[in-house]
């Protein structure tokens, strides 16, 4: 493989760790996220902190960091969760931003330098690099898409799918709305940040816009493209949106035109995603009808 | 008499001027049918849903079982052990049938973090819930997607998931409405049969056939107030019921 080609691989496993904790949040428990990306930077930030600063290697920063993200997350999500649909859309929105300006504006952050000199992710006393590092992604992808499967079969998971579904008949069967939704926002957020960490440490600098709001629109994008709360739905949309710039590179001025038309026929022609029922994805391939995930 | 069951004494509740139950009293006894019959507007669905938690009274006490529910919410209601539908009806539509049961099944779980991450695709599980369908009568739409049902069986998948949550007490809101004439035999004939097993009903109708028919005693609202209480027979000769659902002759009721 070429350098190029396991670059890229590399950043689409990486978004596909991040759109996975959406899909927990959007997906599985049914509340819109548009400001994930500032999670993915609250986790890139930590361990670009810890290890330039800290003088942590990867692998201690790393609980630390996916720690971090999902107490943020939870403590961002307390308010938050209380306000629904439109208002919670306005709200992550929000989030985003701030998280943002704090990235830019805050010289500990580094400012409108952000941070750079982040080493490389060191295993067994070897340098991870290219190949070495994508399969170290796909390693994490791999737990992370464990974790999720696991989560759709815990009653954890059935409460959320009961929340996203008619939130006063889930309640009426005990499941409490703000318990259960900060444990998929805390879960959501948390496998942001192992993908911020991720990130950081491949780029080796990072700044505030590698996590502005636009970054959130592409991460739900994947999600919808891929469909909402299947499992594998991340992963594919990863691909899509990853593979798709590079193809088109030649008419990248026109990029944000395409993307948007192809939006606009997913949501008219495959609403539930291309892994959503129905689909001519799953008719071609002759897949099961999703269950209670899809 | 023992001790009732669900016991209910000087509940209000006030919307702003609006007194939309005032000051009621109600016993609901182990193993019977209580009918709360009303005209539109007269609290019943406020007096339930105050009694269900989402709704917080503005002055009186709800106990169920000796102890106080009221001012819980409604998941804490729930987890007590009380069981409710919804008059319009509230699917987890892109869930099985199955599943919607299962999901209920899961009160014992949803209180305790440390409970909740066992699957809950098991065996056992499945059992009991087709069990519970099987009492409905939905066993063979289980694997169904819970949104294409239609309103007679969605009625039904309602009465499963509440008979799930609470084994001694279901309250039932309207179940009847919008039914047709066979479906309303039906679903009577399996509300007795509920009550044969050893739970306990409150009826929410405004059907006065229906709760005549099923009620062993009934619970008359009227502008908020309780207006009267009696069995089947005393309630259809009671002047007072008869004027609130009526009008007096020469005099028109306010609406």
């Amino acid at each position: 493989m070429s350098a190029y080609v396991i670059t890229i691989a590399t950043l689409i496993v990486i978004y596909a760790i991040v759109v996975c904790g959406l899909n927990v949040i959007v997906g599985y428990a049914g509340q819109i996220s548009l400001g994930h990306a500032a999670f993915f930077g609250i986790g890139a930030y930590t361990a670009a902190l810890l290890a330039t600063k800290g003088h942590f290697s990867f692998w201690g920063a790393l609980p630390l960091v996916i720690l971090i993200s999902g107490l943020v997350g939870l403590l961002l999500g307390l308010p938050s969760l209380r306000v629904r649909d439109d208002f919670l859309a306005i709200t992550t929105i929000g989030i985003n931003f701030i998280v943002e300006a704090v990235f830019l504006y805050v010289p500990f952050f580094g400012g409108a330098l952000g941070i750079g000199g982040i080493p490389r992710v060191m295993l067994a006393g070897i340098k991870l690099k290219g190949a070495a590092f994508l399969l170290l992604c796909l390693f994490f992808l791999a737990v992370v898409l464990a974790v999720c499967w696991w989560f759709t079969r815990s009653w954890a998971g059935l409460a959320c799918f009961a929340l996203r579904e008619e939130e006063q008949a889930a309640a009426s069967m005990g499941i409490s709305p703000v318990r259960f939704k900060l444990t998929a926002f805390v879960l959501g957020t948390g496998m942001a940040g192992l993908g911020g960490a991720l990130y950081a440490h491949y780029m080796r600098f990072i700044s505030a816009t590698d996590f502005s709001f636009p970054v959130s629109i592409t991460l739900l994008a994947m999600l919808v493209i891929g469909g909402m709360g299947n499992l594998w739905a991340p992963l594919l949309g990863a691909v899509i949106l990853g593979v798709l710039p590079e193809l088109f590179r030649p008419i990248v001025d026109y990029r944000m035109l395409f993307y948007t038309g192809l939006l606009l026929l997913m949501i008219r022609f495959q609403p539930g995603g291309l892994l959503g029922e129905g689909s001519f994805l799953r008719r071609r391939l002759r897949l099961k009808p999703g269950r209670a995930a899809a | 008499m023992s001790a009732p069951l669900l016991e209910i004494t000087g509940l209000s509740k006030t919307f702003g001027g609006l007194k939309a139950v005032d000051n009621v009293d109600m016993a609901l006894y182990s193993g019977e049918i209580l009918g709360l019959l009303g005209p539109n507007g007269a609290g019943k669905t406020v007096c339930f849903n105050l009694i269900c938690g989402v709704y917080r009274p503005s002055a009186g006490r709800i106990r169920f079982d000796g102890r106080r529910i009221d001012g819980l919410a409604p998941h804490e209601v729930a987890a007590r052990g009380i069981g409710r539908t919804f008059q319009i009806v509230k699917p987890f539509a892109a869930l099985s049938v199955l599943e919607n049961v299962l999901v209920a099944r899961g009160i014992r779980r949803y209180g305790r973090f440390s409970r909740m991450w066992g699957s809950w695709r098991g065996r056992g599980e499945k059992e009991a819930a087709m069990a519970l369908l099987e009492r409905v009568g939905l066993a063979e739409l289980a694997g169904r997607k819970a949104g294409l049902l239609p309103l007679g069986n969605l009625r039904r998948l309602e009465i499963a998931r509440a008979l799930a949550v609470g084994s001694r007490l279901v309250l039932l809101d309207e179940s009847f409405s919008g039914l047709r004439h066979e479906e309303i035999a039906r679903l009577e004939a399996l509300v007795r049969r509920i009550r044969e097993d050893g739970v306990t009903i409150l009826l929410i109708e405004h059907n006065m056939r229906v709760t005549m028919g099923l009620c062993d005693r009934i619970v008359v609202l009227d502008h908020g107030r309780r207006i009267a209480e009696g069995t089947p027979s005393e309630i259809q000769h009671d002047p007072a019921v008869i004027e609130a659902y009526l009008g007096t002759k020469g005099k028109r009721h306010a609406a």
